[in-house]
């Protein structure tokens, strides 16, 4: 197993799995509601953990891309909803995350935002035109590790580790009014979307082919999926808990994505807070990257088009227009003005709907044992798959209801 | 029947107005006089960059106007709160913003409790 294959998990755990989503819900969840909402946090990512490992043993053995199943699985007009709705759910994800890089680029240059979001679209094009698959990973991936200083910052400030410790158990805190309450389980679902976003899982699959996964594969699809994803976990627990310590004694919401940086900042001084936003720069970037590529194979896979990064980028003419044009999409988005919170708030409402959609197909692949031989779910992910399939379906139906009673979290 | 759950909550949420319907508006309002208070201190003591001091203090500005213009009742006791907010200085002092977070706290814990 060659130890670099293991990126590709470390790229999805933090350039997907601290997003700007993450960022925003696990930095607000800690100041609403102290450490009482870790446990979604633990609980979401054995989710992503399960899915993903799922969708690159399928990859590697079926050979078999999400979008491709959905279409065999679903049929062609509840594929074509279920593709639809991903395609706007990632392009608002997509949205988010290049105008959560641009206001990440402000904070650090001070140059304007609008300036800033043109010039970060271009770079990522370029990024993804002229580097090779596995350097786009390396690239976003390994840099995006900055964000350890977040990890550094929570131990830098001695909070109660037994209080974090305890924030693991399942628990609603006592005492809170039946708004307080909403809230709450508006905060756990949306970090259940966020932690879960479906375009992991696209891309995650879709790399492992790019990179002609097969069943030899099947350790590193594994351990990249478990280490991966924990690592990206434990930097998100990590703002969730300087939040609770940091921001909620003094009443501070984080209303903005740097907010968050401010983090690194009280304990480590200015070199703490550049730390900080370079971190979440990559990271956030990598997310971009990743939700954009994520659309285009879908797409492309959907219809059966030639795709892939492995390929030039003229050998794969409608794959590379189509990653072309989402992008441009997702620039306009942001250059119309909106807010970049509205948009995480809408990418995690959208996202959480898709969800099952997206992850029944590939349950029922992966326990094919006509497709998937004996690497088929075992008796574990069997269990797993279906529990966490119930836990995302019932999450999907409440997240409107939710939303609008808590104006999206806002009270 | 989900549909017309979701028809009754937005009618529900459209009718109301006054102070429960500028709740939300308020607690963020409190929440940013207390992060700029924080910034503010934070800039004193030297752990920030001034490029970054300059674009958070735009970026709560921005969204301290929002909320302002979202208010229901502008000339309330909160109304008046948010406009003094929104009247001081960049860099006022920490224990002066953190006053008007805590005057914004009072108001919004006595809506709660109302």
């Amino acid at each position: 197993m060659n130890p670099l294959e293991l990126t590709l998990g470390i790229m999805t755990a933090v350039g997907g799995f601290v997003d700007i989503s993450e960022l925003v819900f696990a930095a607000k969840a800690g100041s609403q509601f102290g450490y009482a909402l870790i446990w979604v946090f633990a609980l979401s990512t054995i989710g992503i953990i399960v899915f993903s490992e799922m969708s690159g043993r399928v990859a590697a053995v079926a050979k078999q891309p999400v979008f491709n199943l959905m279409r065999h699985r679903l049929g062609l007009k509840l594929g074509l909803v279920t593709l639809a709705a991903s395609i706007v759910s990632n392009l608002i994800t997509c949205a988010a995350e290049i105008g959560g890089v641009s206001l990440i680029l402000n904070y650090l240059t001070g140059a304007p935002y609008a300036l800033m979001a043109v010039a970060m679209t271009a770079i990522l094009v370029i990024s993804i035109w002229v580097l090779p698959f596995q350097w786009i990973e390396r690239v976003y991936g390994l840099l995006g590790l900055f964000m350890i200083v977040f990890a550094a910052a929570l131990v830098a400030i001695h909070p109660p580790w037994s209080q974090i410790a305890g924030g693991f158990v399942p628990q609603v805190p006592a005492g809170l009014s039946t708004k307080e309450l909403l809230t709450f389980a508006y905060f756990a679902v949306a970090i259940i979307s966020a932690v879960m976003f479906p375009y992991e899982v696209y891309f995650y699959s879709s790399g492992g082919i790019e990179e002609g996964w097969g069943p030899k594969d099947m350790l590193t699809n594994r351990l990249t999926s478990i280490l991966g994803m924990a690592l990206g976990s434990l930097l998100a627990i990590s703002i969730l808990a300087n939040s609770a310590q940091l921001f909620g004694p003094v009443n501070v919401d984080p209303e903005i994505p740097g907010s968050a940086a401010l983090e690194a900042a009280i304990p480590f001084g200015k070199w703490g807070l550049i730390l900080a936003l370079l971190g979440m720069l990559f990271a956030v970037a990598g997310a971009a990257v990743e939700t954009c590529m994520a659309n285009a194979y879908s797409i492309a896979q959907f219809f059966g088009w030639v795709w892939g990064r492995h390929k030039k980028p003229w050998e794969a003419p409608r794959f590379t227009i189509a990653w072309l044009i989402l992008f441009m999409l997702a620039l306009a988005i942001v250059l119309t003005g909106v807010d970049v919170m509205m948009l995480v708030e809408f990418a995690v409402l959208f996202s959480i709907l898709v969800l099952p959609l997206t992850y029944l197909p590939l349950l029922l692949l992966a326990e094919d044992k006509k497709y998937m031989r004996q690497y088929a779910n075992g008796p574990v992910a069997k269990t797993l798959g279906w529990i966490y399939f119930a836990i995302i379906t019932a999450a999907a139906i409440a997240a409107v209801p939710l939303f609008m009673l808590t104006s999206g979290g806002n009270g | 029947m989900y549909k017309a759950v979701i028809l009754i909550l937005t009618f529900l949420s459209a009718c109301s107005s006054g102070p429960p319907a500028d709740l939300q508006y308020i607690k963020q309002a409190r929440s940013i006089a207390a992060e700029w208070a924080l910034i503010n201190n934070q800039a004193k003591a030297d752990n920030l960059t001034s490029t970054y001091v300059v674009s958070m203090h735009q970026s709560l500005r921005e969204n301290l106007q929002t909320a302002f213009d979202s208010l229901s009742d502008k000339h309330s006791s909160y109304g008046e709160q948010m406009n003094a907010l929104l009247a001081e200085r960049a860099d006022a002092a920490p224990a002066e913003l953190r006053a008007r977070a805590e005057a914004l706290k009072r108001i919004e814990d006595d809506l709660e409790s109302a």
